[in-house]
């Protein structure tokens, strides 16, 4: 029996291997090459030269964070009310949140630039109600940033969540009712502890995506707000310095990994 | 049976077609928006019907074609490469340009000897020059910019826009404020200062649209860019005007280079011979004020007014050292990285 899995697996590792493992390791490798024939760790210490890499590295963090935050506030609720939903409504919920999925990240995030710039929807409504002059604009801002990528991302929140929720059983839910648990206590005490699982899940999707961006946080936040990915992509394009993105690099996976284990590993000791 | 002889002889003609194909493609890049649509009107649709060839035209930046034909060195996957802001001698010296010999152009007696300089060494021609300075909306900008320094002119705060590294004409914009604040292309400090001056009232963009839409919708009345996109913009219907600052301008010649280890040389030659006649280099100039390379192109009285010809006219404008940028532009982008973060 073993053996058979062994064979079923290896097509899949070996594939893995070739288009993951050694590309990464490839990157790895690269980000300690110094110059021809060296081998050091000076790409490493001119990330640590001064506060600048440190502030982009921190600022990658900060907003990938609060972006899962932002998606897990809206994705479970509305995750729970696809769930409740029957028949077309959920059909056309989910269409709904397919759907932008299908249109490519950059003209998802065009769409944002529209709303966002000066004289936008956003800006013209904002000064309908007087609460901001006409050419109040979150271009070039990290809440611009926040806002557009959490947008691109909530699918992928919302749908994960919703596979963990569909496994619930009904009647657990009406257990809890008839026991004289109101609606919020249920969905406190039976609902969320059940769908955990996905909420875990989705948040280290979510968390992943965001912190590996660069097209939306480009685009929106402009040079002056970079993040990690966005310097490996200069480093490679425009200063053509490969050692030192790949050191970026490597140091995005570290911070990556060292939020999203202890996270995983919490999520699942409470048993989730 | 006879469906497959039918299905096996369209694999062959399918696979024949291709190969075919192979030998009358080339693979080009240009500039995108309003300028790759001029090089298609100009050179790339009339090349495509004179030789009955298809052209594949993509949209890359110099500084980010340079970096594609260092990746694909061994393989290289364009014919013909156009570059500006210097970066051709880049290219040229890492070996990934195919030198071309002056026999080799018919146009090559036509062409003013700028345009040519650099051909020994590698470089293809230029096929248009644009120049860089200072862009401003006449009707709002008071009073109109004089000076390079004039950035930090408190009276424009909110409506400068200044542009990034990455682009070329930012980075040349960026190199005359620093001559102009004293520095040299060793220490960039005081340029960093002025621009860390403005940067209070200033955005910083990239790329040429968004500069386009900076002046249409987000209220811009000063940019330091090239000459071309003020002409666009006047096009477009906006009051923006162009001006050579006190100080000098920045000259750009824009080259079209051949790619080293291609096969299809003889006909990217043909295209680069094509770029260089008359009647395109008149057409830069009408479209967007380019000064043409070549002698015997025919302008327009107002074109000619607007545009800058000739040896003399060009012997007034600042160049920049292209293999010393292609050397420090790493270390640059690093301090201006750091002067811009917010």
């Amino acid at each position: 029996m073993k053996r058979e899995a062994f064979l079923l697996l290896m097509p899949g590792v070996v594939v893995l291997g070739f288009v993951f493992a050694l590309p990464v390791a490839q990157v790895l490798l690269l980000a300690f090459d110094e110059g021809p024939g060296q081998i050091g760790a000076a790409n490493f210490s001119k990330l640590f030269v001064d506060s600048y890499y440190p502030l982009v590295a921190e600022r990658t963090i900060r907003l990938a964070s609060l972006i899962t935050l932002v998606t897990a506030l809206l994705g479970v609720p509305l995750a729970y009310v696809m769930y409740r939903a029957q028949g077309w409504i959920r059909s056309a919920l989910i269409v709904l949140i397919v759907l932008p999925l299908m249109t490519s990240v950059v003209i998802r995030t065009f769409g944002w630039l529209v709303i966002l710039g000066r004289g936008g929807l956003l800006a013209r409504t904002l000064d309908m109600f007087g609460l901001a002059p006409r050419n109040f604009s979150l271009m070039h801002t990290e809440t611009g940033i926040v806002l557009a990528l959490a947008q691109v991302l909530l699918p992928f929140m919302t749908l994960t969540v919703l596979a963990a929720m569909s496994r619930i059983e009904r009647n657990l839910e009406e257990a809890a009712r008839t026991m004289g648990a109101g609606i919020f206590a249920t969905l406190w005490h039976v609902v969320l502890p059940l769908a955990r699982p996905g909420i875990v899940s989705g948040s280290l999707l979510v968390f992943a995506l965001a912190v590996s961006s660069f097209v939306t946080p480009m685009l929106v936040g402009g040079v002056r707000l970079p993040v990690l990915a966005g310097a490996v992509y200069q480093q490679m394009t425009s200063t053509l310095d490969w050692p030192f993105a790949a050191a970026q690099a490597t140091l995005l996976l570290a911070l990556a990994l060292l939020v999203i284990l202890p996270y995983a590993r919490l999520a699942r000791a409470r048993g989730g | 049976m006879r469906s497959k002889i039918f299905a096996g002889a369209g694999l062959l003609a399918l696979l024949v077609a291709h190969d075919v194909s192979a030998q009358t493609e080339l693979v080009i890049n240009s500039f995108g928006g309003a300028y790759e649509r001029k090089h298609r009107e100009l050179v790339i649709d009339a090349f495509e019907k004179a030789n009955n060839v298809k052209i594949i035209v993509t949209t890359v930046y110099s500084a980010d074609m340079v970096a594609q034909l260092r990746a694909q060195k061994a393989a290289p996957r364009f014919d013909i490469v156009h570059l500006s802001g210097g970066l051709e001698a880049t290219a040229a010296a890492e070996g990934l340009l195919s030198p071309i010999k002056p026999e080799q152009l018919a146009n090559y007696a036509d062409l003013y000897p700028f345009a040519v300089q650099n051909i020994a060494k590698g470089e293809g021609p230029a096929y248009s020059a644009a120049v860089v300075g200072m862009l401003y909306d006449a009707n709002k900008a008071k009073p109109a910019p004089q000076s390079w320094l004039d950035i930090t002119n408190p009276a424009y705060a909110g409506h400068l826009v200044l542009t990034d590294l990455s682009n070329n004409w930012g980075l040349l914009s960026f190199l005359m404020i620093n001559k102009v604040a004293g520095g040299t292309l060793d220490n960039i400090a005081p340029g960093l200062d002025i621009v860390k001056k403005s940067l209070a009232g200033a955005t910083i963009l990239s790329k040429s649209p968004e500069i386009q839409q900076a002046f249409a919708q987000s209220d811009a009345w000063v940019a330091p860019y090239a000459q071309d996109y003020a002409f666009t913009l006047t096009q477009a219907g906006l009051p923006v005007k162009f001006l050579q600052p006190k100080e000098g301008a920045v000259f750009s010649p824009i080259t079209v280079n051949l790619v080293a280890g291609r096969p299809n040389q003889a006909l990217a030659l043909k295209f680069i011979d094509f770029s260089l006649r008359a009647e395109a280099s008149a057409g830069w100039a009408e479209a967007f004020r380019y000064a043409p390379v070549n002698r015997k192109a025919q302008l327009s009285a107002e074109a000619a007014a607007g545009v800058l010809s000739g040896e003399e006219a060009t012997k007034n404008l600042v160049t920049f050292d292209p293999i010393k940028i292609g050397q420090m532009r790493g270390a640059w982008t690093e301090q201006w990285n750091r002067t811009i973060a917010k």
